[in-house]
Order: C-alpha cells, then structure tokens, then sequence
C-alpha cells in the first residue's frame, strides 16, 4: 500500500494511513508494560535476593551453596526422572498423535476432547488417586494378584514418580505434536511411497523432520513442569526421591527466602539456556499448542 | 495397523482415565476412607452442598478463572495483534522472548517471583495485606497471557494480508477492518486460547500457592492444606460433579455442531433444487421469479450465521466480565465486616454430617445478637511454618490464627502477636482449667487461649506387628518391619521421633545431640517405606503400611475405615510429644474486638464440642471433657485413647513439649532434614 493519502477512482477518500499505524503501533503496548511489570520486574527481584543475604548483604553464598554434593545430587535426580518420564511421554505421545492426526476429522475432535478432558480435573487429585491406584493393595495390585503376579511394589520408589510425571502431563505432549501433525499434507506421504520410500523411510524421512517443532514445544512442556514438581514427588516418591522443587518449597516453608531466590535462579538460567539451545538447532518457531 | 492403533488409543485413554474412574468410584464411599471400600452411599455428595468452605473455594477458583482468562483474552489478543504488525525486528523478538517466559520458566519460580514482587511492592506502598485477589489475578493473568498470544498469533499470519487492505480501500476504518474482517478470522484462535486459560488457571496450584492471600482461597490451595488431615471424599464427589458437567458440555457442543451441520447441508439442499428449478424455468422460457433477491440471499446467509456466533460469543465475553467485576466489587463490598480467620485444614466443625457449622453460625450470631453483618474469611494452611511464612513477610493480615504451641511462643517473641483482652472472653474463667494455664509458651496468658491438644502416639497393624515388638520407639527401627515403616514428614516431628527414643532433650541446643538424631534417622531410613504426612492415613488404613507414629486423635479417624484384613492398634511410647493449638490474635488485625468475640464464641459448649467431636484430638475445655453428650458420641474407646487415665497433663507437657528453637538451631535442623532425605 502507497503510503500517501490517495483519492481512489469513486471519489471516496481513503483511511489516513497513520491512523492506521497507530492502532497497530500501540495494539501491544499494555502487553509489553504487563510483560515489564510482571514477568521481567519479578525475575530481577529472584536475582536480587540470590546475591543478598538475610540482611540484604552482597553476598554469593546462596549460590556456591548448590554447587555442593548435596544440591547436586538432587539436582540430577531432578533431571533424570524428568527425562525419563519425558522420554516416555514421547515414546507413548508420539505415536497416538499420528494415528489421531490420520483418523477421520469427527473422531479426531472426540480423541482430543478425551485427552484435555483430565486436564479439567484438579491436578492434586488426580496425583492423589494414583497413590490409590498403584499401592499394593491397590487396584493395579489386586488385579495382578489374581493372576498370581506381585504385589508389585510401586509406592515410594522412582518408577511411582515417573508413572505420576507422565500421567500428569502426557497430554502436553500429545497435543502439539499432534497439532503439527494434523496440519501436515497427506500428498507428501504418498509421494515418498510413490518414489519408492517404506513405511519406516516415510515416518523417517517425511513425517518426523516435518513434526520436530511439535516434538520440540512438547518436550518442553513436559520437561520443564517435570524437573521442577514438589507435589508428585512428595505423595508419589518415597525416602529417596527429593526432587529441586521440594527443596525450594522446603526453603520457602522454611522462611529462608535467599536460598530459595538462589535455586530458583540456578533452576531456570540451566532450563532457560538448555531449551534455547535446543530451539537454536531445531530453528522452528515451536509448534502450535493446540489444533 | 487400523485395529493396533485403535487398541493402542484406548490402551492411553484407560491410563489417563483410571485415576479419574478410581475417585468417582471412591466418591461414593460410605466410609471417609479413599482407599478402603466400605459401601455404596451418596453422602459425600449432600455434605458437599452442606460443607460453605469448599463452595466458597469453588465460587473462589470460578471467579478468578472467568476473570483472568476474560482479561487474559482482551490484553492477549490486542498483543498478538500488535507483535504481528511490529515492524522493529529486535523488538518483535524481544516481546516473543518475554511472553515466552512464563510457559518456559517451572511454575514455581513464577509463583515465588511473582510473590517476592508483591511483598517488595506493598511493603513501599504500606500495605497492610499484601497478598491478596488482586494479587492472584494478576499472576494468573501474567501466566495466561502466553496461552492466548500463541494461540491467536498463528492465525494472524495464516490469514490474507489483503484483506485487512481490501476492507481499508473499500471503506472501512481501521477499527471496523479489525472488528468485521480481521476478528472473524481470528476467532478459533482467540476462543482456545480463552478456554486454555481458562483450564490453567481454574487448576493452576503451584502459582495461586505462592501469591494467594488471606481474604481468597482456591480449591486447589484448600486441597493443599489438608495435608495434616485425610483429604476426605468430599472433594471426590466435587470432583465427580465437575467432570459429568464437563463432559456433558462435551457431547452437547459436539452434538449441537453437528446438528447444525445436519441443517447447512438441508438448506444447500434446498438451494440447490430451488436453482435447479430456477435453470428449469429460465429454459422453459418463463422469467424466473425476482432471481437476484435469491442470489443475494445465497451469498450473505453464510455471513449472517457468522456474524451470529460473534454476537454470542462477544456476549458471553461481556457478560464474564461484566459478572467477574461484579463480584470483585462483592468481595469488597463495604457494609460486612470481614473477619479473616487462618486455622489448619480441617480443624473447625464445618456442618457436615450434620453436624454445627461454626462459621455461619457465628455470622448468625453476630447477626441476631449484636446487630453487626459479618462475614467470616476462613482460610486453611498446611504447617505452622507455612503460617509463619505468610505472617513474617507481612504478607497478609489475620484476625484469629490458631496456631501450635512453639510456634506461638515464636511469634510472641518477634512482636506478631496482639494482648487478648480477656474481659471480652467470659467464657475464658470457667473454660480452661488450671492445667492449660501458664504453659511455657504463654506464661502470662496473655497471647493465646487453647483450642485443641494431643499427643503423638504409635499405630500399627496388629495383623502384621508380633506383640513380642510392641513397647517403645523401638517398633519403628525394627528391621523385621523393614519396607513397612512410615515416619513424619516433617523435620521437627521427624527429629522428635529419634530425639525421644534416644532418650535426649527434644529442645536441645546442642550441636552433637541433633547429629545424633540424624544418624538415628540414618538408621532408620532404610527400614522406612516413605516420609508421610497425611499419605498415612490410606497407607495405614489400606495395609500398603503395618508402623507409624502420628497424632493419636487422627488414629480414631483410621479406625472407622481400615480395610477388612487389617487391624489398627495405638499405644503410647514412654516419652512422647504434646501438643497444644491455641487461638491468637496477630498484632496486625483489624479487628480485635470482634476477633475477641469470635473467640469467646468458640468456647461457648455447644460450638466446644461441636469443634472436639470434628477435629477428634482432645479438648482442653472443662465443659467438653465432663460432658455426658460428648463422652457418648465419641465412643469409650477413643476417650480412653484421648484422654489417658492418671496422666498429669502439666508435667508431661513441660518435660515433653516442643520449644522455639533459637535462630541457628533451626538452621541446623533444616540443614539436616535435607542431608537425611539425600542420604543413602
């Protein structure tokens, strides 16, 4: 568009372009202050009291703090459940999302709506009535019983905290990929069978690289609520499954708001720099959340 | 591969509705338990309408979620409007980036973030609650927004960059261009992102944990709280409803869409025959009947039904916010006098199986007697350091708070605690008898005035555990029990449980003496199943655990539901801890008479045994424990349990009690607590 006021053919004077410009200008702007006040402002405080001892005295004890045996090994106790309850997620999320992305478009609304349907029940119920679910008089037990299995004991050990993890968020893993998936275009499939490409070439070649950014946000949304949990490990785990985001809470609980500021601090830069990498090397603009 | 797929689908629904299938089937337990069946009944259902705390929370979660994801929608929409026409590169980066952050930031450093920000900020401006609704809302609103801008900026890069121009050129203003051309296309986009936002906050915990204050508590903040006592069904059964609700509004919206596809296809039908017999006739020779009228119906009844969903759902929109605001300005609405009460979860007779409900019937009575509308806040917490938490920020302002007794001792000490004036408690001279008087906490009684006490007491399965074992702390370091044991959750019990078997003082200040419990609870840890807290009560009850030690007053709560191949027994080790939870009055409230009032209400007898009964530890209110009522209704057993006979309340308190600890000893136990828990 020209950028010139112009009197078009029928005599009706157009818009003023600038007008235009403003509302587009400043459409954002209550955004960009909330973001400000709200999301940058908050963080800055967390760095603030990381550096600062109880009496507001520079100091970088908090922060050495977790370079001790004791954080580290919660620490990577926290990353590999999360990674491992994400890898499942993937290996279980993958999959449905591609046979629901090829189903026929009415049962493909039914399977999602099932899928976001837990999500409306209240997470903390939900972690609770797994407890219920797998101790070993639980129903999974007693049901294996029958057949002379077990008791399996789950309760309180790592697998019981996993099996919480990938409950509680395996949905948001389904749902982006999937939401890639449904958008992807059948004629490149078929043109890879055509030339000569089978089955597992299709899914390698085609549709995997073109789901990536699905994979990407998925992984993302699971890994991060995972690594920093405190409820799911606090009534799934069991003596040995302190995780970092029960030891923040702890902190909290505790009132020492420095060590707290300070783990927090540590958790995301590691999170924040991580999944930067990750999406520098997938160059997608992350798949959309939601079909 | 059809069939696999369709089995492998099912396989993942079974698995994310199992749980759900467990609590509706436990929604209708006749028992409390949630994990022992006791029989089909549907009295958590009637209590759940009767139970005013859970409702407000509902009412509470609704509001918060209508609110935020309404606003959320509004302040999102014009954004990705906005950064779609940003043409400053770094800046259209450095927005994304920002937005981006609550999604890739763990919730819990938002929350923690967001509240270190609203103490810093009320503290400058000197505010007296520095958490509050307002506070909330605009976490879930900061944690919303994402949700809406990714879901509507897509559709602003899939849709036509012409036709914003075309409406322009054609006459449009910029703003009808948007509402008319622009929003259409946008629409999908906008509403997810609603109803996403809507989902997150209306289950968000981890968030509303960190920034809720005194005068609104949520659901999942409720839920949290009755980490001391069982989470009963109740919530279950609330739970239920919710999902049959929403899986009814499921099927309707599906079976409505549908329905109307049905119809758009009869009416291109019906065009179809109509132009059909149009072509007829025009051949035939005969002038059609006003033929253009008919294609200008043809091309606009798709626009019209368009421009009908927009008016329903720009109404829905208005309506949501116009009622949110409306309540807001109920919340603070000036006539009623609010009166914030903080108490553990659980630990007030709130009207179910009809019993009092203290609450409202203190509005009544304030009603009824002194002519005052007041309205009681009450709100629940998890631990008497998740209490101090709130209080030593400054955070919030309470007018009665019932916290323990070292706790109290604490707050005193720091200044946080208001003098009663006991002329405006009556009730207090004939009530609390000398035992309960002059404890070490309060030596003056001027701070508190006791609600409930208790001790803590071993539980075991009698089925399991040989009598031979019995006798001690030392069931709980028995290896032959070894996967079987639960301990406390909680470093200060924990610690008590070794410091008492160990036979050392539990107030110690002594460094080498707190290493001592811990490698006692070193010893321990092996034999132990896992750290509980209010886990034990399905784990006793169910037999997944045979020992624990715990508040003896909550065994009797275990008793009514154990499974039918399991047999709970209590004893009392030789040392073990006392306890007392007293009614205080912060130094910060706002309304100390009435706070005063309240607290004379609770000692009155009626309202006294209506809490004993609920709360089941033992009252220290003389008209309770001689009452005749009282000793039928809770059975001889457990009076017996609660009240152990040629017991002297007095010297068993002072030599067994927790104390404050002093600044470093905390330290040191917080310290430690986390070296047990990483030990191997």
């Amino acid at each position: 568009m020209t950028k010139k006021n112009v009197i078009s053919e029928n005599g009706i004077r157009r818009n003023p372009p600038q007008k235009k410009g403003l509302l587009q200008r400043y459409a954002a702007a209550p955004h960009i202050v909330w973001s400000v006040l709200f999301i940058i402002a908050p963080l800055i405080f967390v760095a603030y009291y990381s550096f600062t001892d109880a009496d507001g005295v520079f100091t970088l004890a908090n922060i050495s703090a977790f370079f001790t045996e004791k954080y580290l090994i919660i620490f990577f106790r926290s990353v590999k459940l999360a990674l491992i309850a994400t890898a499942i997620c993937l290996l279980l999320g993958y999959p449905i999302a591609y046979f629901i992305s090829r189903s026929k478009p009415k049962t493909q609304k039914v399977l999602i709506l099932l899928l976001m349907l837990p999500m409306w029940m209240n997470f903390l119920i939900r972690t609770y009535a797994i407890m219920v679910l797998v101790q070993d008089t639980g129903i999974i037990n007693s049901f294996l019983g029958k057949f002379g299995i077990g008791p399996i004991h789950i309760l309180g050990t790592e697998g019981a905290v996993i099996i919480g993890m990938v409950y509680d968020y395996l949905p948001f893993m389904i749902l982006p990929i999937y939401s890639v998936m449904s958008k992807l275009d059948n004629r490149l499939i078929e043109a890879a069978s055509d030339l000569g490409c089978n089955g597992f070439g299709v899914l390698r070649k085609v549709i995997f690289p073109l789901s990536l950014s699905g994979v990407i946000s998925g992984v993302t949304m699971v890994l991060v609520p995972s690594i920093s949990t405190f409820y799911i490990s606090q009534k799934l785990g069991g003596v040995d499954t302190l995780l970092i985001g029960d030891v923040i809470e702890q902190q909290y609980t505790a009132s020492n708001y420095n060590m707290t500021a300070s783990l927090s601090l540590i958790l995301m830069l590691i999170l924040l720099v991580g999944l930067a990498i990750v999406n520098h090397y997938s160059d997608g603009d992350g798949g959309g959340m939601m079909p | 591969m059809k069939k696999l797929s369709s089995v492998y689908i099912a396989l993942i629904l079974v698995f994310l509705f199992a749980p759900i299938a467990v609590l509706i089937f436990f929604s209708f337990n006749a028992g409390s338990s949630t994990s022992t069946f006791s029989g089909f009944s549907l009295r958590w259902y009637l209590e759940l309408f009767r139970n005013g705390e859970i409702l407000d929370a509902l009412k509470n979660s609704l509001i918060l979620a209508v609110a935020s994801s309404a606003i959320a929608t509004l302040l999102g929409t014009a954004a990705a409007f906005g950064i779609h026409h940003m043409k400053n590169k770094h800046l259209k980066n450095g927005v994304m980036t920002a937005t981006n952050i609550p999604m890739m930031n763990p919730e819990i450093i938002t929350g923690i973030s967001l509240m270190f920000l609203f103490v810093f900020v009320g503290g400058l401006l000197g505010l007296q609650t520095k958490l509050n609704f307002w506070t909330m809302l605009i976490a879930h609103i900061t944690f919303n927004l994402p949700y809406v801008i990714l879901n509507v900026l897509p559709k602003f890069k899939q849709m036509d960059k012409s036709l914003p121009e075309a409406a322009l050129d054609l006459g449009c203003t910029p703003m009808q261009s948007f509402f008319k051309v622009q929003l259409p296309a946008i629409l999908p986009g906008v509403l997810t992102g609603m109803i996403m936002a809507f989902t997150m906050s209306l289950d968000d915990f981890v968030i509303s944990y960190f920034t809720s204050g005194v005068d609104f508590q949520t659901l999942p903040v409720l839920i949290y709280s009755m980490t001391k006592k069982s989470v009963k069904p109740t919530i279950y059964a609330l739970s239920s409803i919710i999902f049959v609700v929403i899986l009814a509004l499921l099927l309707l919206s599906n079976r409505e869409k549908s329905s109307d596809e049905r119809l758009e296809a009869k009416r291109l039908k019906a065009e179809k025959k109509r132009r059909e017999a149009i072509i007829k006739a025009q051949k035939s020779g005969k002038a059609p009947k006003q033929p253009k009228r008919e294609a200008v119906y043809e091309a606009k009844a798709p626009r019209r039904s368009r421009s009908y969903l927009n008016k329903i759902v720009a109404v829905c929109c208005a309506f949501a916010v116009i009622v949110s605001l409306c309540v807001m300005l109920g919340v603070y609405s000036k006539n009623t006098i609010t009166l914030n009460v903080y108490n553990w979860g659980e630990y007030i007779s709130d009207g179910s199986e009809g019993s009092l409900d203290v609450n409202k019937a203190f509005e009544a009575y304030c009603a009824n007697e002194l002519g005052m509308k007041v309205k009681v806040n009450y709100v629940t917490y998890t631990s008497n350091e998740d209490l101090y938490a709130k209080l030593s920020t400054d955070a919030v302002s309470y007018d009665v708070i019932i916290p323990s007794d070292y706790m109290i001792a604490r707050l005193a000490s720091e200044g946080l605690l208001a003098e009663i004036d006991f002329d405006n408690i009556p009730n207090y001279e004939e009530c609390i008898s000398e035992d309960f008087r002059g404890l070490y906490y309060d030596p003056e009684d001027k701070y508190s005035v006791p609600y409930t006490y208790g001790m803590i007491g071993i539980i075991y399965n009698a089925n399991v555990v040989s009598e031979e074992d019995i006798g001690d702390w030392d069931l709980m370091w028995n290896e032959k029990y070894k996967g079987d044991i639960v301990q406390f959750n909680n470093a200060r019990d924990a610690f008590g449980t070794a410091f008492y078997k160990l036979g050392l003082d539990v107030n110690s200040t002594d460094v080498a003496d707190w290493e001592r419990g811990l490698a006692e609870l070193k010893t321990q840890k092996p034999y132990l199943d896992k750290y509980v807290m209010d886990e034990i009560f399905n784990m006793m009850e169910s037999g997944e655990a045979a020992v624990g030690a715990y508040y003896a007053g909550d065994y009797l709560t275990m008793l009514d539901n154990q499974a039918e191949n399991v047999d709970l027994q209590l004893y009392y080790p030789d040392n073990t801890n006392l306890f007392i939870d007293a009614m205080c009055i912060p130094a910060s409230t706002q309304n100390k008479s009435l706070a005063e009032e309240y607290i004379n209400f609770m000692l009155s007898e009626e309202v006294a045994i209506a809490n004993a009964e609920y709360i089941c530890y033992a009252s220290p209110h003389s008209v309770v424990y001689n009452s005749e009522t009282y000793k039928e209704d809770m059975g001889e057993e457990a009076i017996e349990i609660l009240y152990p006979k040629n017991f002297n309340f007095h010297e068993a308190y002072n030599s067994n009690c927790y104390k404050d600890l002093d600044a470093d000893t905390k330290k040191l136990l917080n310290e430690l607590w986390e070296n047990l828990k990483i030990s191997n």
